[in-house]
């Protein structure tokens, strides 16, 4: 008897807990999933987000000149199965979680992309540009190579110019490939 | 101000919710419960009240896919709350079928059967974000009953 | 002519009618606010109940096609004019003697129970098997605390005929208030500690909050009576339920402890105010934010072995004593 008068007590004095929410600020965890977001400068358009997509929410159109991706967020499931599986790491998770929304505004719910191919700067096949960070990172072990100017270049350019410039490159392709052409 | 403009203006801040459980996984049901029971949240503040009964309902919360076999019992009891009345899907089972959407045993999404006015998207919302829903629920109530908000 | 004024203006406006309505929603707004204080939480605002009931009278009456139509209809307008009726029957000791002419404790306890009618009515003329789990549980819950309420009023007008004389009971409203200003309240009687513990107890049974809301259990018969109830209805019914709560807490502090500060009106008025709050702060609030729901056997048990016995008590140390 005494404890939960005791407990009584204690809630008057120690006052509501309760947050000031819809007439004042409330608090929000850092890592609280509201909105996928689509890095457009990373997407190279593989299809993993869709594949892996429990929910649909990811639809990809491709035709010549480009791709289109849409996530709906109104049937996102939030599970975070794209952020994980996206090879480029194109997929973020946006904070924001103030969702309601009216009816008329459901299908204006979107994260939509239209990306499209560029022409290669040497050949002229049209490609995707690999973005900046991309080519710094995977050349960051060669000086001699431009970033700025590889990611401009389709794959098959990309090996050739690779194999131009990079000197450690050419020796490897001739220990490789030596012995293999003997036989043949 | 009129007799009747100022009952419409009070009845808005009366909101009582009522619940239908549309064949959800009940983790939205969850988060409705706990924007009444926590202290946190207490949606009681905004003269809510969760009642038992269709026929006391203001807003009625859906969660839940609509299943074949929930169909007639939501539009049963849906049809039992009196206007005007403001309809919120909550979560995104509701909206557009989420995970379920294509399934041979779901007969939704909400809006194929009723009108609905406001949707929560989340698996499951905050209870923050429920409590959001409720407000612009109110304001839609509002326009409902020939009063901007 | 100015006696029938005067009784319209009793029902109509003080201390039925208006006042009542008014102090009663006020006290239970009140008492949603202090039970969310106990649970930490801000709670509605207290001006909330006035807001339900507005909000009601803007809704539409749906009537079920099973149901008894007139039945439906009328059982909550039977339980608000008894209530109303109740309500102007009530003295504010120091402010007004209630209408004595018209009415004593035994109408009281005559009408007391036509809310719990009303909701029985409205429970079977529902046609819903939720309404006839209701309408059986409000009736065991109803007889067993009818018996603790005969016994208190019984031991609140023995004492009262015994020390005026009149006879074996005095069941004159005017009488009991009287009696207490001029030689002590019943409240600090040793002889009537009893029957006020017992009235304290018969409080949360008959306004059906918890441990005693069997009836109209939203969990789990889903407001049972009440659950095909909505609209202006509902509302007719919230407003009995409000004159009530007004009559009952009223007629404990009348019965137990109604004096009074010096003599002017007012003073009086809000002393009888905050005696009623008192009186509900500890019967309904404190009950209802700490306690869960009991089983209706339980409840029934619970008011056939305590309050009973109290008051039977007090009623036999009134007699001998």
């Amino acid at each position: 008897m005494a404890t939960f008068l005791n407990t009584l007590l204690q809630n008057i004095i120690s006052g509501p807990a309760t947050d000031p929410f819809p007439f004042g600020e409330t608090f929000s965890p850092k890592r609280v999933r509201g909105l996928i977001r689509i890095d457009r400068d990373l997407c190279l358009g593989c299809g993993m987000c869709r594949h892996v997509c429990a929910a649909g929410a990811i639809n990809i159109q491709r035709n010549s000149l480009g791709w289109t991706i849409t996530i709906w967020q109104d049937s996102c499931c939030l599970c975070r199965s794209c952020v994980t599986y996206c090879p480029m790491h194109a997929m973020s998770i946006d904070p924001n979680w103030h969702s309601a929304h009216v009816e008329e505004d459901k299908y204006k719910r979107i994260e939509q992309h239209t990306i499209s191919y560029q022409p290669c700067a040497r050949c002229g096949t049209p490609m995707r540009v690999m973005s900046l960070e991309r080519a710094k990172e995977l050349y960051a072990a060669d000086p001699d190579i431009d970033p700025e100017e590889i990611r401009h270049l389709c794959r098959s350019c990309r090996q050739i110019r690779d194999a131009e410039q990079s000197t450690v490159c050419m020796l490897r392709s001739d220990i490789s490939t030596a012995p293999a052409a003997e036989k043949s | 101000m009129s007799l009747d403009t100022l009952l419409k203006k009070a009845s808005v801040r009366s909101p009582w919710l009522f619940r239908i459980n549309a064949g959800s996984c009940n983790g939205c049901d969850v988060e409705l419960a706990t924007t009444a029971l926590i202290p946190r949240y207490d949606v009681e503040r905004l003269g809510c009240h969760y009642t038992g009964s269709p026929r006391q309902a203001d807003i009625v919360l859906v969660t839940g896919p609509v299943t074949v076999h929930m169909r007639d019992y939501v539009l049963r009891v849906w049809n039992e709350i009196p206007e005007p009345k403001v309809t919120v899907a909550v979560g995104i089972c509701p909206i557009s079928g989420g995970v379920f959407r294509d399934s041979y045993s779901i007969a939704g999404p909400l809006s194929r059967l009723v009108p609905v006015d406001v949707n929560v998207p989340g698996c499951p919302p905050r209870p923050q974000a429920i409590m959001e829903a409720v407000v612009l629920a109110r304001s839609i109530w509002l326009k409902k009953l020939g009063l901007e908000g | 002519m100015s006696d029938i004024l005067w009784a319209l203006f009793h029902v109509c406006v003080f201390p039925g009618g208006l006042f009542a309505l008014g102090f009663a929603l006020f006290l239970k707004g009140l008492d949603r606010r202090i039970v969310a204080r106990f649970q930490r939480r801000v709670g509605p605002p207290l001006i909330q109940p006035l807001l339900d009931i507005a909000k009601l009278l803007t809704k539409e009456t749906l009537i079920p096609r099973t149901a008894c139509k007139s039945m439906f209809m009328m059982a909550p307008v039977i339980g608000m004019t008894g209530m109303a009726a109740c309500a102007a029957f009530i003295p504010v000791p120091g402010v007004f003697d209630g209408m004595y002419m018209m009415g004593d404790l035994l109408v009281l306890f005559y009408l007391l129970p036509v809310p719990a009618i009303a909701i029985m009515l409205g429970g079977s003329a529902s046609s819903s098997p939720f309404g006839a789990i209701g309408f059986s549980r409000e009736m065991l819950i109803m007889l067993s605390y009818e018996l603790p309420l005969l016994m208190i009023l019984l031991t609140v007008a023995m004492i009262t005929g015994k020390a005026t004389g009149i006879g074996t009971a005095d069941f004159s409203l005017l009488n009991i208030v009287q009696y207490q200003i001029h030689h002590g309240q019943f409240g600090l009687n040793p002889l009537m500690i009893p029957a006020f513990i017992a009235y304290l107890m018969f409080l949360p049974g008959t306004m059906g909050v918890p441990p005693f809301d069997i009836a109209e259990a939203e969990t789990e018969i889903l407001e049972g009576p009440m659950l095909e109830y909505g609209g202006p209805l509902l509302a007719l019914f919230q407003i009995g339920t409000a004159f009530k709560t007004f009559v009952v807490l009223s007629l404990g502090v009348i019965m137990f402890f109604p004096g009074c500060l010096g003599d002017f009106w007012l003073v009086n008025l809000f002393w009888f105010m905050a005696k009623c709050l008192i009186l509900m702060f500890f019967s309904i609030s404190l009950l209802r934010a700490v306690t869960g729901r009991l089983r209706i056997d339980q409840a029934m048990m619970f008011y056939f072995k305590i309050p009973a016995v109290l008051a039977f008590i007090s009623l036999v140390l009134v007699m001998i004593v």
